[in-house]
């Protein structure tokens, strides 16, 4: 099957969604040091409220996971959720004043050459099916 | 503080677990209706949510354990996974390009993980 371009559309917004529940899942899990199974412990995770919202989007983002996947290969969308780590290099590197290093920003361009090629992958096989059934 | 090896067993575990997150939504997805009956008898949608969720909850428990930037990297292994299941279980294909592209995220990954 052909991908879709509106499916690569949602898969990416799906990673930004994913992204940032990360962000926020690790800010909710950090308050709470120790994994103990109290009734404060688990009081204490239903009103934490970083850690609500990151549940929150991760499910957004796998409903759009879903509806994308109705657009396309699966060998070709998912391998595009490794676009988060551009995201959090670059994002990290504004907010945080992180350093992007020489390595660091070589990584990005290596996952970018890297998506780039499951996309062309994507494209031999369409070339070949079209050879195959006229 | 160093990487415990539990750690990185989890999160290898934890890969394989959420892996079967896409594999299952695709299955899911060709029978995808909105009707609310429905929904809840896609029972490959319910198990897509299931091992999904528990691989987050996998990683949240195992990134208590080592230094993120050995184990952040470690989650791009679900690019295998995912490939091998689809190739499997989707009856997709891979060539040479895409498995090109799928170690080349892997390492530039860990590039990025090394640099942090």
């Amino acid at each position: 099957m052909a991908t879709k371009s509106w499916a690569i559309g949602l898969i990416l917004l799906c990673t930004l969604l994913t992204t940032t529940a990360q962000i926020f899942l690790k800010l909710g899990i950090d308050n709470f040091p120790q994994l103990i199974f109290q009734l404060q412990t688990i009081l204490g995770i239903i009103l934490d409220w970083p850690l609500i919202l990151g549940i929150f989007l991760y499910g957004i983002g796998a409903v759009l996971m879903i509806i994308a996947f109705k657009g396309g290969d699966v060998t070709v969308l998912y391998p595009i959720f490794a676009s988060s780590y551009i995201w959090v290099s670059l994002l990290s590197a504004y907010f945080f004043a992180d350093t992007l290093s020489l390595m660091k920003i070589a990584g990005v361009f290596i996952v970018i050459l890297g998506i780039s090629f499951i996309a062309l992958g994507s494209k031999k096989h369409s070339a070949i099916e079209y050879v195959e059934a006229p | 503080m160093a990487t415990q090896l539990w750690a990185v067993i989890l999160i290898i575990f934890g890969t394989f677990v959420g892996s079967l997150g896409p594999i299952l939504f695709k299955k899911a997805s060709d029978k995808l209706s909105f009707n609310p009956f429905k929904l809840i008898k896609n029972y490959m949608l319910i198990l897509g949510f299931f091992f999904y969720g528990l691989s987050l909850i996998i990683y949240l428990i195992a990134i208590r354990g080592g230094e993120l930037s050995v184990l952040y990297p470690l989650v791009s292994i679900s690019y295998i996974w995912v490939s091998l299941l689809s190739i499997k279980y989707l009856n997709e294909k891979m060539n040479l390009y895409k498995w090109l592209g799928v170690i080349m995220i892997i390492f530039g990954v860990s590039m990025i993980g090394i640099a942090s």
